[in-house]
C-alpha cells in the first residue's frame, strides 16, 4: 500500500525537551491509522507539525501526489487537542468560514450539523456551548468537506458514552469509503475498534508500528460463560493447552493457542457444561501498548 | 483575493467590537470638528470685542481648500481608537486558537496575513471617506465663494492621511502578533506613541534623524497646518521625502508581519 504521508527524521525539539526526534514513517492509504503513547509523548506535536502549525526542528513530511501544502490542508479535516472557533458567532457561521477557507461550497453545514448531533442548536453562539458540543462541532467542521483524509487528535475528548459511539461509527463509515484516519488517543479500546494500523511513541521516539491485527499471532482470548461456572471454571483448568485463564464476576477468560479454538468448545461440551456465553476476543491492546512500554524501560 | 475578504468580513460582521470602534472613532472624530465649528462660530459673534486681535473671517479652518489639511491632521490624532480594534482582532485570533485552526483548515500564513490587511484597510479606507464627506460639509457651508480648483487644492492631504492610518494599522498588527496579550499590548502601543518615541524625538537636535523615527516620519507626511494663521512658514504639501520614507516603513512592516508569522509555531 502506498503511503498517505510519509514523515523523514522527522524531529522537534524545545529548547532542551525533545517533543519529537527522528521520527520516519509511513501512514497507509486507506487505512485507520492510530498514534499511541503516554501523555507527553509527541502526538499532538506530531500532528501539528503535519499540519504545518508547528515548524519541525529538522525533518521532512511529503503528503502523496503533487498538490501543495496549502492545498492539501484544504483536503483535510482535523481536529487538534482542543476545539477553536469564533465563539461571539454560531455554529452555522463559522463552519460557513472554515468552508469559504477550504473553498468547498456551504450546502454540506446542514449534514454534518445533523451527523454530529447539534442540528437543533445550530444558530446558538457557539460561546454557550456545553463542552462535548464544542467538541461535536470540531468534528462537524472536520467532516465538512467530506475530506479525503481525516486527523483527529482526541476527538473523543469530553463526549458521552453516546457521543464515543457515535464518533466510533462515523469513523468506522468515513474508513468503508477508503479515506484514511489518522487518530490519536488514549482510548486503547476505541483505538482497538476502529484502527487497522498503530504506531506507539514514547518520548518522542517511535517504538513500535504496524497492522492491529498483529497483535495476537499466536494467542486466543475467549471469554466464557456457563449455567454452572462452578464447574467451567475446573474444567477449563483441566484443559491441557489452556496456557492462561481469569476469573472474573460472570465469566471466565481462556487464554488459548489460536490453532484450538473449536477443538476447545468441543472438548468443554463433551464435559456435559452448556455454554451461555462464548465470545473470541483478540489479545488486548491495552496489553500490548504496556508490554511495549514495558520492554522500553 | 475575494475570498479572503469574505473571510475577514464573516469575522467582522458579527462582532460587536467592531462596530463599537469604528463607530467611536467616527463619534470623536464628529465631536472634535463640531466643537471647533461651534468656537468659530462664537468667534463670528463675538466678532466686534475681539476684532482688533483676530478677524475671525480671517481664519478659513474650515473653508476651501485649508479645511483638507486641518481635519487630516486633527484626525491623525485618533487613529489610536482603530489600532485598537486591529489589537483586539489579532489577539483574538491567537488567543481564541483560531488563527491556528484557519491555518490548519487550509490557509496559508501569507493568506493570513492578507486577509488582516484586509481589515486594515477597510479601516483605513472608510476613515478616509468619512473626512472626504466631512470636509465637504463643512467646506461647502463655510466658504462664500466656491471655485473648483480650490475644492480639489490640499485634497491630497486625504491619500496621505490613507497612508498614514494604514501604516499605523500595521504597527498595531505587528505588536499584536509578536506580543499577543490585547491589553499589553494596546499599553505598550500608546505608552510608546505619546510618551517613548515624543521623548526621543525631543531629546534628538539632528532634524533628519528626528525624522527617521516611525511614528514622527508618518506623522510628517501631514505637517503642522495652523501656524500659518500666525503668518508662519508652512509645508502645506506632502514632501516627496516624506512619502519615501512612509513607503520604505510599509515595506518593513509588512515584511516584519510575514516573519513573525512564518517563525511562529501555532
Ligand atoms: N509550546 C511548547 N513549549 C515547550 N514544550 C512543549 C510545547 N508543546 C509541547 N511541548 C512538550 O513536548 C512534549 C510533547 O507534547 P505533546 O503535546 O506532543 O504530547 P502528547 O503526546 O500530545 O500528550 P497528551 O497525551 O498529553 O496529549 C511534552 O513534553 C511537552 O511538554
Ligand atoms: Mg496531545
Amino acid at each position: 500500500m502506498k503511503p498517505a504521508v510519509s514523515t523523514h527524521q522527522l524531529t522537534k525539539h524545545y529548547g532542551r525537551i525533545k517533543a519529537v526526534e527522528n521520527l520516519t514513517l509511513d501512514i497507509p492509504e486507506g487505512s485507520v491509522f492510530g498514534i499511541l503513547g503516554p501523555n507527553g509523548s509527541g502526538k499532538t506535536t506530531t500532528l501539528g507539525m503535519l499540519l504545518d502549525v508547528i515548524n519541525p526542528t529538522y525533518g521532512s513530511y511529503s503528503w502523496s501526489g503533487s498538490a501543495s501544502k496549502t492545498e492539501n490542508r484544504c483536503k483535510i479535516g482535523s481536529l487538534l487537542e482542543t476545539p477553536c472557533f469564533y465563539p461571539y458567532l454560531s455554529a452555522v457561521m463559522n463552519l460557513k468560514i472554515i468552508a469559504t477557507i477550504k473553498k468547498a461550497g456551504h450546502d454540506r453545514i446542514d449534514e454534518v450539523l445533523k451527523t454530529v448531533g447539534l442540528y437543533e442548536r445550530r444558530n446558538s453562539q457557539y460561546r454557550t456551548y456545553s463542552l462535548g458540543m464544542k467538541q461535536r462541532l470540531a468534528l462537524a467542521a472536520a467532516l465538512l468537506s467530506n475530506p479525503p483524509l481525516l486527523i483527529l487528535d482526541e476527538p473523543t475528548n469530553g463526549l458521552d458514552p453516546v457521543g464515543i459511539a457515535e464518533i466510533r461509527d462515523i469513523i468506522l463509515a468515513v474508513a468503508k469509503l477508503g479515506k484514511t484516519v489518522i487518530l490519536a488517543s488514549h482510548l486503547l479500546d476505541e483505538v482497538q475498534k476502529v484502527c487497522s494500523h498503530f504506531c506507539i511513541l514514547d518520548k518522542g521516539r517511535l517504538v513500535h508500528s504496524g497492522p492491529v491485527s498483529d497483535v495476537s499471532e499466536s494467542e486466543q482470548r475467549v471469554e466464557l460463560g456457563a449455567t454452572d461456572m462452578e464447574l467451567l471454571r475446573e474444567t477449563i483448568k483441566a484443559y491441557p493447552p489452556l496456557i492462561q485463564s481469569e476469573e472474573e464476576k460472570d465469566k471466565v477468560i481462556a487464554l488459548i493457542p489460536i490453532d484450538k479454538v473449536s477443538e476447545f468448545s468441543q472438548f468443554l461440551s463433551k464435559k456435559g457444561i452448556i455454554i451461555t456465553h462464548f465470545l473470541t476476543r483478540r489479545k488486548s491492546l491495552e496489553k500490548q501498548f504496556l508490554d511495549i512500554l514495558k520492554e522500553q524501560q | 483575493m475575494r475570498r479572503l475578504f469574505n473571510i475577514e468580513w464573516a469575522k467582522l460582521k458579527y462582532h460587536t467590537p467592531f462596530w463599537i470602534f469604528a463607530g467611536l472613532h467616527i463619534f470623536i472624530l464628529l465631536m472634535i470638528f463640531l466643537s471647533a465649528k461651534f468656537f468659530l462660530d462664537f468667534l463670528a459673534g463675538k466678532g466686534e470685542m475681539i476684532n482688533d486681535v483676530i478677524d475671525p473671517s480671517r481664519i478659513p479652518v474650515l473653508q476651501f481648500p485649508d479645511v483638507w489639511h486641518n481635519i487630516t491632521y486633527v484626525a491623525g490624532f485618533m487613529k489610536i481608537v482603530l489600532a485598537i480594534y486591529v489589537i483586539i482582532s489579532v489577539c483574538n485570533e491567537i488567543s481564541y486558537g483560531t488563527l491556528r485552526q484557519n491555518i490548519m483548515n487550509g490557509m496559508s500564513r501569507g493568506e493570513f496575513m492578507i486577509s488582516k490587511f484586509f481589515l486594515i484597510l477597510l479601516l483605513s479606507l472608510s476613515a478616509m471617506v468619512f473626512l472626504l464627506i466631512t470636509g465637504l460639509a463643512f467646506g461647502f457651508i463655510y466658504t462664500k465663494n466656491i471655485e473648483l480648483h480650490e475644492v480639489i487644492k490640499y485634497v491630497e492631504f486625504l491619500p496621505a492621511y490613507f497612508l498614514q492610518v494604514t501604516i499605523y494599522l500595521l504597527v498595531a498588527f505587528l505588536l499584536a502578533l509578536v506580543i499577543k496579550r490585547t491589553g499589553l499590548t494596546m499599553g505598550l502601543l500608546i505608552l510608546y506613541t505619546y510618551i517613548v518615541e515624543p521623548i526621543i524625538v525631543f531629546r534628538i537636535k539632528t532634524e533628519w534623524i528626528k525624522n527617521l523615527f516611525p511614528l514622527r516620519s508618518i506623522n510628517n507626511l501631514i505637517r503642522f497646518p495652523f501656524s500659518k494663521y500666525l503668518l508662519r512658514e508652512t509645508q502645506d504639501y506632502v514632501a516627496l521625502q516624506d512619502f519615501g520614507i512612509a513607503m520604505a516603513y510599509t515595506a518593513l512592516f509588512i515584511y516584519l508581519i510575514y516573519l513573525a508569522l512564518k517563525k511562529k509555531d501555532l
